[in-house]
């Protein structure tokens, strides 16, 4: 690390950002206030000592079949082509005659723990020690968008901050050189950039997308000649910024802005620097898959998202594919094969890494889907599913959390929860609680109303805490 | 049922009273009163208390999908079929399931109470065995709603004719929406706050109307402007410039999801759709009313027709707005149009009517008053339109486009077009061959046929065709030098495959002539030693196989000569010996003769052999291929010194030949005709490039087609065909009986006729949102039942009905908002409000609003002085002829400009890095309203970007160029960027910033001459990047 850089930027903060927060602070009316403690980055502890200090969020987007992947079910085989009774289909409720469509891979025990697995993810399977499988997760939308939003906001209706931004909120970061939240990710999931935003969060907090490829985040490099002459300009902008927001403190636009330069500022150094793999070894590179010079793939947003862990980024959303050709097999779940093919071996890789590293005691890893996918049909010999959010699988591992435990039931067929059932809420509850807070008391008063994370649910899992 | 109420809506013309007749039971049994009876009696109430807890569609328990609720619920039947057969008892499979027959179902089961007893067992049977009666009927629904509270939804309900409220501070409101928004503040407790200061407000208009920033001159006139009238004058000067119809142009290409690529997986250019965003454009600053602009642009080709010829190629034009959209097909074909339609029904819906209307794809919308029905009748009128084709990864060329001039000015044009080609063409040939008899070089069809100039070791390429593994080879080159001088290649070919060869087609072939011979040589040899026992052979006549002339056919050892229908062996051959063979056809009498042999002294001569019977005396085409007299695989073998010429070979044994010397003459001709040959053929490339008219991106009228329900959105599961008519909620119209177009002219009457009670208001609240930030109708493309409420109904229809009784004319609509007090007021905070109303849904101030993507870009463009507002040329897309985009390899280009940003290339699969880093539209779909975000990404792009230190520089270059100290130039800067006069503290850190950045560039051994320009850059940096900048109040 270059001395001299550390101390401009000290120097850069003190002079050109310094007395903002104080000033928002003063003007802006009490509701919305609370956002502009002095910084509103700054580090702060939660509610009580955290088991994780981060969170890599991985994110299969489409909906990812249950039965096909971490819900072992041997009698939906046994029963394939048999009619049940469905209490739900295509988000209608009513009693629907339908057929059991057995799995399309076989599963398989691994680890000391034996936890089922199946072969779309053999990767992970060697893993599997160190994850808690949840097969009872649930939701109430069975529809992408409300889904989607649900699984990142906790609203399925309307547009509400997404767990990263509430996690920056509630935290601040540990590096003001990056942004607090950042999703890595080639294309935006349904419901679009909604789902990393701020909404009436401080703009702050809102998720910085990065795309994968040769430039990740354009317009990195200064074009001024030196380090002193652009720290001279941002402090005149920073002097200039200030007087105009004299008259304007309820704005807090402004001051996002203002602080978006800042982050800006450090991210100049530090950003190249994380997304810079030369340094990493053959040993690394082949354990996420990657080739070495690779720019994307899902080994090169793993790869990253460890050297960002590593730099301080308090959320890291990792997804997989976009709106289009993603896990949603309605009409041929072959397609599974080929998306999870793209990421077991990455994300096995991350646990290991950071197992490896120390790190992976104090960073929670998430996967999940906006919902699974339905274990029956209309139609005896159709190849696909449709939208199940009755029932699905998730998984955790790291940052306090028992591994090698598989938590949640579901019935012989994969339909209906039958045992510790989780919904989105509980998870983000979980999330929380795992970071130190209480999901019950990180609120935000907007338009006359406290809100949170977990609205007004959400029970932390107790029983998957290490 | 539907039917009915569709009848009744037509009749009555509005909404409101369409669905009265549907709240009463109407009885389906004609004069059945004693039947009405009986049901109430005996099987109404039987029905309630066994059968529907588990079988109404009210209740939403329909078990095996059978409802016994209604009527149409057992007609319809479950999962078993119907389980009534009116009037036959024993066929219904109701009664056995009572009676509980046993190889069937039992109902009702046990655990719901059991059978039933045998009188009500009897009631049923008699009620079955009078043709069940039943009149139950389904409360009549339109997709999510009952028809009744699609009556009650405010936004279908006809405009309310309002008077502006009174309010308790008479004083305050400047105009009547003043009034409006006066009362619910006084409701609210809100306060007042004063109006804007005239430099907010210049400024603050202009970006508003134009999207640019006022300049210093504009700013001094406004101020010196002390007349009551003074804004009015501004707003109109703002309305007329050229401008105002780019910014609210733009404005309207969001809604329209407007893109300059198709959007389909390889993304093909769209060289027209510029015409498109122009005709927008143009459309703004003339001010078109609203009703037409939109009828345009539903039928403009159909208006165009019976319209004043000066507005032809606009009206075709306008149309873009349909065809506009996200494409998803890779060719032009009904398999992929499904989406392409859902794509414009789901716009029109959203942009024109603020209804969801593409929810209804699979199934009747869930909370609006849409059915499937609707969804299919609109997309029958789509069906029956043709629309332009903009290249895909299949068919990879444009097509379908619609001409901007009327279709037999269109034929004309063709037909003169293909004349012209048709003369080029003549024109060409005659100078080929001109220059065939003076260049030398194409004697016997030029020389070797061009082997000598084709790379080793590959197959002959350019105009010889090659199948098989055939390879031009220095092995190849023949001893023989009669026909050519020497060389240095030949082609070997044989893959002993019957169809592999090659074929080479004569640039001029040989036409039978009254007094001429042809004459064709070729040497060839069987590649020694072969074990294939096959033959191969030589073809000459016309074309592919199309006129044979001669045919011979060659095996390792035998030389062979069609006469008439049969083979003759002529002499028999060594493998690996070269021979030489030579053909003179004599046209007139249908015969031909030969010479074949190894040298001068070994030759075997054949005569008056039979030319083939059908041949039609044309020889244009020489091809060897492994057909022959023998059967089997052909032999590898060699072929060179292949010729076909008018005058005779020279004899084997003399030679070699020379070419024929040029005289000086000749020379001079030849270069001529040379020059000549090249300007026509560059003129032929051009013709066959030019389009003889213009075309749009646009659509035309296609064949009449009424569409069929798409079940579940699926194009293969088809289900009622639905006449093509106008949503049902909106009036159903159908379409007139002797109609013969496809429908779109109806539907664009229909959509802006004065009783439609959404397109107006959704228009009118668009512009409000646009002006304020925020539509009264918060949910500007939403009206339905899922948008939110509007904040103010009444102002909402009273300046709805102002716009439609002005004509629809849009810049009353801008003068009637901006005139009032609300629209001036200035953006500061107020404690007490802010607590009652954060948001400012009252309006008691305005919303400060960052500036957008385009006013970013334009207003540095502004600044620095570099905007180029001279007409936008095309977008500079490679040309079509050279269109191989594939999903693999999609087009992609980002091509840079100093026009207005409304002028970028905007590409829908990968969006514009500017465009979508400050949250312009996204043009896969309708865009009600951009959301602006703040992110760290953008910071670095204002402070590192190219473009941002191009604009810096050019900003400081405009300020040195300025007499006067630092300090004057410092207040125009601030003027120019941020419309305000600096405070004296703000020019003293400016000056001394500057002063203090050249220092430290001196230490940095930046060069003298460059340290002012760099310096000031950075200052300019520093305004063009800084709140007061990228912020309006």
């Amino acid at each position: 690390m270059n001395q001299n850089r550390r101390i401009s930027r000290r120097k850069f903060l003190s002079t050109a950002s310094g007395g903002f927060g104080a000033m928002a602070l003063a003007g802006i009316v009490a509701d919305e206030a609370q956002a502009a403690s002095i910084d509103p980055l700054a580090a702060r502890a939660g509610h009580f000592p955290a088991r994780a200090d981060r969170v890599i969020f991985l994110y299969s987007t489409g909906g990812v079949s249950q039965v096909d992947t971490f819900d072992h079910k041997p009698q939906l085989a046994a029963d394939h082509g048999k009619s049940i009774t469905a209490s739900r289909w295509l988000n209608r409720p009513g009693q629907f005659q339908r057929f059991l469509i057995r799995p399309r891979w076989p599963f398989k025990q691994y680890g000391q723990s034996g936890t089922w697995v199946s072969d779309l993810f053999p990767q992970l399977g060697s893993v599997i020690d160190d994850v808690c499988v949840l097969n009872a997760m649930h939701c109430e939308s069975d529809g992408h968008d409300k889904a989607t939003l649900a699984a990142h906001t906790g609203s399925a209706q309307f547009a509400r901050p997404s767990h990263g931004a509430w996690v920056s909120y509630g935290l601040g970061t540990a590096n003001r050189n990056l942004p607090s939240f950042m999703v890595l990710a080639p294309a935006a999931p349904y419901a679009g950039a909604q789902t990393w935003g701020s909404d009436f969060l401080p703009a702050c907090h809102q998720g910085t997308h990065v795309i994968p490829g040769i430039e990740p985040l354009p317009n990195l490099r200064p074009r001024v000649p030196s380090a002193d002459l652009q720290q001279l300009e941002l402090e005149l902008l920073g002097k200039l910024n200030r007087r105009h927001m004299e008259h304007r403190a309820a704005d807090a636009a402004l001051d996002a802005r203002v602080r978006s330069f800042e982050t800006a500022f450090g991210m100049q150094r530090e950003a190249p620097e994380a997304f810079d793999l030369s340094r990493e070894t053959e040993a690394t590179l082949k354990l996420y898959g990657l080739e070495r010079g690779a720019t994307q793939g899902f080994g090169w947003q793993c790869l990253v998202a460890r050297r960002l862990a590593e730099r301080g980024v308090r959320f890291l959303e990792l997804i997989d594919v976009g709106s289009s050709n993603n896990w949603d097999s309605h009409g041929n779940m072959a397609d599974h094969e080929r998306l999870a093919k793209a990421i077991d071996t990455s994300i096995a890789g991350l646990l290991t890494d950071l197992k490896q590293r120390g790190m992976l005691d104090r960073t929670l890893v998430v996967w999940t889907s906006e919902f699974g996918r339905t274990p029956f049909h209309q139609d005896a010999n159709h190849a696909g599913r449709e939208h199940h959010n009755l029932v699905f699988s998730s998984w955790m591992a790291g940052g306090g959390v028992k591994g090698g435990i598989v938590h949640g039931r579901s019935d012989e067929y994969g339909i209906l929860p039958t045992e510790a059932a989780v919904h989105t809420h509980d998870l983000h509850a979980t999330m929380l609680h795992l970071l130190g807070i209480d999901h019950e008391r990180l609120t935000y008063r907007h338009a006359g109303r406290d809100y949170r994370l977990t609205d007004v649910a959400g029970h932390v899992v107790t029983e998957i805490l290490s | 049922m539907l039917a009915n109420a569709q009848t009744m809506a037509l009749n009555c013309g509005v909404v409101l009273v369409f669905a009265v007749g549907m709240s009463g039971g109407v009885s389906v049994v004609a004069g059945a009163e004693t039947d009405t009876d009986f049901f109430e009696k005996r099987i109404r109430p039987l029905l309630i208390d066994r059968c529907l807890s588990c079988h109404s569609a009210a209740k939403g328990k329909t078990s095996g999908g059978l409802a016994l609720d209604t009527r149409e619920g057992w007609a319809k039947g479950g999962d078993s079929g119907s389980p009534i057969v009116p009037g036959k008892p024993d066929e219904s499979l109701l009664i056995r399931a009572v009676k509980y027959v046993a190889d069937g179902p039992q109902m009702p089961p046990k655990e719901k109470g059991g059978k039933l007893s045998e009188a009500q067992i009897a009631d049923l049977v008699e009620w079955v065995r009078r043709g069940a009666p039943d009149p139950r009927v389904a409360t009549a629904r339109l997709g999510g709603l009952t028809v009744e509270e699609a009556r009650r939804w405010w936004a279908f309900q006809p405009l309310k004719q309002v008077e502006p409220p009174a309010v308790k501070d008479s004083a305050w409101p400047s105009t009547d929406i003043d009034r409006f928004i006066l009362a619910q503040k006084e409701a609210r407790g809100l306060s007042h706050l004063a109006t804007a200061d005239k430099r907010t407000l210049i400024r603050r208009a202009t970006f508003d109307l134009t999207g640019l920033p006022p300049t210093p001159a504009e700013i001094e006139t406004f101020l010196k402007d002390e007349s009551a009238e003074a804004f009015a004058k501004l707003v109109d000067r703002l309305l007329a410039s050229s401008a105002y119809g780019e910014r609210w142009g733009r404005h309207w290409l969001d809604v329209a999801r407007y893109a300059d690529t198709a959007g389909d997986g390889a993304d093909y250019p769209v060289r027209e759709a510029g015409k498109y965003r122009n005709w927008v454009i143009n459309s703004f600053n003339a001010d078109q009313p609203y009703d037409e602009f939109l009828r345009e642009q539903i039928a403009g080709d159909i208006l165009a027709k019976s319209g004043p010829p000066e507005q032809y190629a606009s009206r075709v034009t306008a149309t873009g707005f349909l065809a506009i959209g996200k494409r998803y097909g890779y060719k032009p074909s009904p398999d992929y149009q499904h989406l392409d339609f859902a794509d414009a029904i789901d716009s029109v819906g959203r942009s024109v009517l603020g209804l969801s209307l593409g929810c209804a794809r699979c199934h009747d919308h869930k909370y609006d008053p849409v059915t499937a029905a609707d969804y299919y009748a609109l997309y029958g009128i789509l069906q029956s339109s043709t629309w332009a084709f903009p290249g895909g990864e299949e068919q990879k060329r444009p097509v379908y486009f619609p001409p901007l001039v009327p279709a037999d000015e269109a034929t004309r044009l063709d037909q003169l077009k293909a004349a012209e080609l048709a003369r080029m063409d003549t024109e060409i040939g005659k100078l080929k061959s001109e220059r065939a008899t003076l260049d030398g070089k194409s004697f016997a069809g030029g020389v070797d046929l061009g082997f000598e100039g084709q790379p080793l070791g590959k197959p002959p390429a350019g105009v010889w065709l090659s199948a098989g593994p055939n390879s031009v080879i220095a092995e190849a080159q023949s001893p023989f030098v009669h026909t050519h001088s020497g060389g240095t290649r030949g082609v070997r070919l044989g893959s002993g495959q019957k169809t592999d060869g090659i074929r080479y087609v004569f640039e001029h072939g040989l036409r039978a002539t009254p007094g001429k011979q042809m004459h064709f040589t070729i040497d060839f040899r069987t590649v020694a030693p072969t074990d294939k026992r096959g033959a191969y052979r030589f073809y000459l006549g016309r074309g592919v196989i199309a006129s044979l002339a001669v045919e011979c056919s060659v095996t390792a050892t035998e030389f062979a000569i069609r006469d008439g229908a049969k083979w003759e062996i002529v002499r028999q051959l060594k493998p690996g010996t070269w021979h030489t063979l030579r053909l003179t056809l004599n046209p007139e009498k249908k015969t031909y003769s030969g010479i074949v042999g190894t040298a001068a002294a070994e030759l075997t001569a054949f005569q008056d052999k039979q030319l083939a019977a059908n041949w039609d005396g044309i020889l244009d085409t020489f091809i060897c291929d492994g057909i022959g007299h023998v059967e089997g695989p052909a032999p590898v073998r060699d072929l060179d010194n292949i010729g076909l010429m008018e005058i005779p070979f020279a004899a084997p044994g003399t030679g070699p030949v020379n070419p024929p010397v040029l005289s000086a003459d000749a020379k001079e001709k030849l270069a001529k005709v040379e020059l000549d040959l090249a300007a026509l053929t560059t003129s032929r490339v051009a013709e066959v490039a030019r389009m003889p008219y213009e075309v749009a991106y646009g659509v035309s009228e296609g064949t009449p087609v009424n569409a069929r329900i798409q079940q579940r959105g699926e194009p293969d599961k088809l289900g009622d065909e639905v006449p093509r008519r106008f949503l049902e909620v909106l009036g159903g119209d159908a379409m007139p009986t002797n109609s013969t177009g496809s429908g779109r002219l109806e539907l664009a009457n229909w959509l802006t006729r004065p009783t439609n009670p959404l397109t107006a208001r959704v228009f009118v609240n668009r512009v409000w949102q646009w002006h304020f930030g925020q539509g009264l109708v918060p949910t500007s493309s939403d009206f339905g039942t899922r948008g939110e409420a509007p904040s103010h109904p009444e102002l909402l229809d009273w300046m709805t009905s102002q716009f439609v009784a002005s004509g629809w004319k849009v810049k009353g609509l801008h003068r009637l908002i901006l005139r009032s007090r609300t629209y001036q007021l200035a953006s500061d905070d107020h404690a007490e409000n802010l607590k009652l109303d954060p948001e400012n849904r009252w309006l008691w101030r305005s919303s400060r609003r960052p500036l957008d993507a385009e006013s970013i870009r334009d207003a540095m463009l502004a600044v620095s002085g570099r905007l180029d507002r001279s007409l936008a040329p095309p977008h500079p897309f490679p040309s079509v002829d050279t269109w191989g985009f594939t999903i693999h390899a999609p087009f992609h280009a980002v091509y840079d400009s100093n026009h207005r940003s409304i002028y970028l290339m905007v590409q829908r699969n990968r969006r514009h890095p500017f465009l979508a880093l400050f949250d312009a539209a996204d043009p896969n779909q309708s865009i009600a309203e951009r959301q602006p975000t703040t992110t760290p990404t953008q910071s670095l792009f204002l402070m590192n970007s190219p473009f941002v230190h191009e604009q810096s520089v050019a900003f400081a270059q405009r300020l040195l160029a300025i007499e006067g100290d630092a300090a004057t130039r410092v207040r125009l800067a601030f003027e120019l960027a941020h419309g305000r006069i600096p405070s004296e503290s703000d020019v003293a850190d400016a000056v001394d910033f500057i002063a203090a950045y050249r220092d430290k560039l001196a230490t940095q051994n930046i060069p003298l001459d460059q340290q002012s320009v760099a310096a000031w850059s950075a200052f300019a940096r520093v305004l063009l990047t800084g709140n007061a900048f990228l912020y309006v109040d």
